[in-house]
């Protein structure tokens, strides 16, 4: 196999939904601030880590522990504890970001393998040397403002694997680095696992469509049958030089599906999908075309209709290569 | 404001339905949710403080809407007249078969609202706490009548088969296409 497809779960049921979807290795996190998609009813309790480790290992899946959100200063206990469950649990990696949480885990849990998050944004070869040397990271997920040129240009000069999100959400910000969230509510998925917390979103109807309002500001209003998306600041519609429209990014999602062999190219070790805030519909079918579109290029057979396939579960409506074929650049 | 969903049952189906807003769905339904907590707490221990709040679930394609308090083993379900007007914490909007389809992860709702399939008003962060928590609690049609073992298997089997069915003959958005 010559790529490694890394899946989506929010919960134990989405697990095993991907597991037995055909997902090599499953991405999850615990049921706190601790990774970057803490939303009410999320995530797992250190007991379910258990279990879901247990059955991905039963059917040959390995298991990634999302603890990527920055550590509050003073108050690291959560982010501690997060490392010594995944331990326990038997986790086959932890997905990291900050770098007193990789310090921590290279000094007190040099056993567990370390990927560094798509939140640490690190696109040089020379960050990607520096958390190898400091801390052992193994792997690097790909910030998705990199074009599959730059992957090819990165991955020949760094000796760490790489993984590249193929499918589902997608931030036109610099990971990691993005304040729109917490300039609207005062949190983000950085600090406290969340972009637009659900307790700062309102949706309201009216004869114009529906609104959508982010802690009062409201970003975005769809008439009758237009398609919908999330509810980010990054992909609201705003008025600016008389014309109003969506500024930094349209709903829509990211779909590489195109690009895997381009992407096996340019030595991408693993795939991502993104979406463990998405239910266990949407991971079934992502994770079953990905895998099908995976072993029909290994095979060297016809590629697979992934954005036919997929349509209706798209943000928006529309789909997107996204920075890697990004002409402006 | 009146909205059409696509995917809501054909007007002889909800002639057919229209009495069954005089059945005693609201205590069947509330038995059914307790019974389902004191198998799986778990499932309320997810849902939290959310369990208090409480949700309005209209099908648009009946007359009738349930506001259901989730709150485990002291849940209650009411069956209301649609015209009620009566408020709640959130509001869901769509035909009862993409709403029956979220209750059994055969949708996502997110895609659903992407769709504009459904339509959500209220508290945001309750409504996701629900969907997440109903997400891993893998309800099968035999949890709601209390079925097990081979009963329930077959209960399953045929209602799904069912479900199915029905929302081919309706136009419901199928799981991965375009509705």
């Amino acid at each position: 196999m010559s790529l490694e497809l890394v899946c989506p779960a929010g919960t134990p049921a989405a697990l095993r939904a991907a597991v037995e979807a055909g997902a090599h290795s499953v991405y999850c996190g615990f049921r706190d601030e601790t990774n970057a998609r803490n939303f009410p009813g999320l995530n797992f309790s250190p007991d379910e880590l258990v279990e879901g480790i247990r059955f991905a290992h039963a059917h040959g899946a390995k298991v990634l522990v999302a603890i990527n959100t920055f550590a509050k200063a003073g108050a690291m206990d959560a982010w501690k504890a997060a490392l010594a469950n995944a331990e326990k649990a038997g986790a086959d990696a932890v997905i990291l970001a900050d770098l007193a949480v990789l310090d921590h885990a290279a000094t007190h849990h040099p056993d567990l393998r370390l990927h560094l998050s798509v939140q640490a944004a690190a696109a040089t070869p020379e960050a990607i040397a520096f958390y190898a040397d400091t801390f052992g990271v193994k792997r690097v997920v790909m910030p998705r403002v990199l074009s599959v040129e730059e992957i090819a240009k990165l991955n020949a000069a760094i000796d760490v694997e790489t993984e590249a999100f193929v499918f589902g959400g997608l931030c036109p910000m610099t990971e990691g680095r993005c304040s729109l969230s917490s300039y609207a509510t005062g949190k983000s998925p950085n600090l406290t696992g969340v972009c637009s917390p659900p307790e700062h979103v309102a949706y309201s109807e009216d004869r114009n469509g529906t609104a959508t309002r982010l802690n009062g500001f409201t970003i975005d209003r769809f008439g009758a049958g237009e398609q919908a998306g999330y509810p980010t600041l990054c992909k609201g519609r705003f008025m600016a030089g008389g014309k109003t429209s969506y500024l930094f990014e349209d709903p829509v999602s990211l779909n590489a599906a195109s690009l895997i062999a381009a992407l096996a190219k340019a030595g991408i070790t693993a795939l991502k999908i993104e979406g463990r805030q998405r239910g266990k519909g949407y991971v079934t079918e992502v994770v079953r075309t990905f895998r099908a579109a995976v072993e029909a290029i290994d095979a060297g057979g016809t590629e697979v209709e992934v954005g036919r396939l997929l349509a209706g579960l798209v943000e928006g409506g529309r789909q997107t290569s996204g920075a890697y074929k990004k002409a402006w650049r | 404001m009146a909205e059409h969903f696509r995917g809501e049952l054909p007007r002889l189906l909800r002639i057919l339905a229209a009495p069954a807003g005089f059945l005693p769905l609201g205590p069947a339904l509330t038995l059914a949710v307790r019974r389902f907590a004191r198998r799986k707490p778990a499932v309320f221990d997810r849902l939290g403080d959310y369990g208090k709040c409480s949700f309005l679930i209209e099908p648009s394609d009946l007359d009738i809407s349930f506001l259901m308090v989730p709150d485990g083993t002291r849940a209650e379900v009411k069956c209301l007249r649609r015209r009620a007007g009566q408020t709640a914490d959130v509001t869901v909007r769509g035909p009862l078969l993409v709403l029956l389809g979220l209750l059994d992860g055969t949708f996502d709702g997110d895609a659903l609202f992407f769709n504009r399939a459904i339509a959500v008003s209220g508290r945001t962060d309750a409504l996701v706490a629900l969907r997440n928590a109903i997400e891993d609690a893998e309800l099968t049609p035999a949890d709601f009548v209390g079925a097990t073992g081979g009963l329930g298997k077959l209960v399953d089997r045929s209602v799904i088969g069912g479900l199915g069915l029905a929302r081919r003959f309706t136009g419901s958005p199928i799981p991965g296409e375009p509705s």
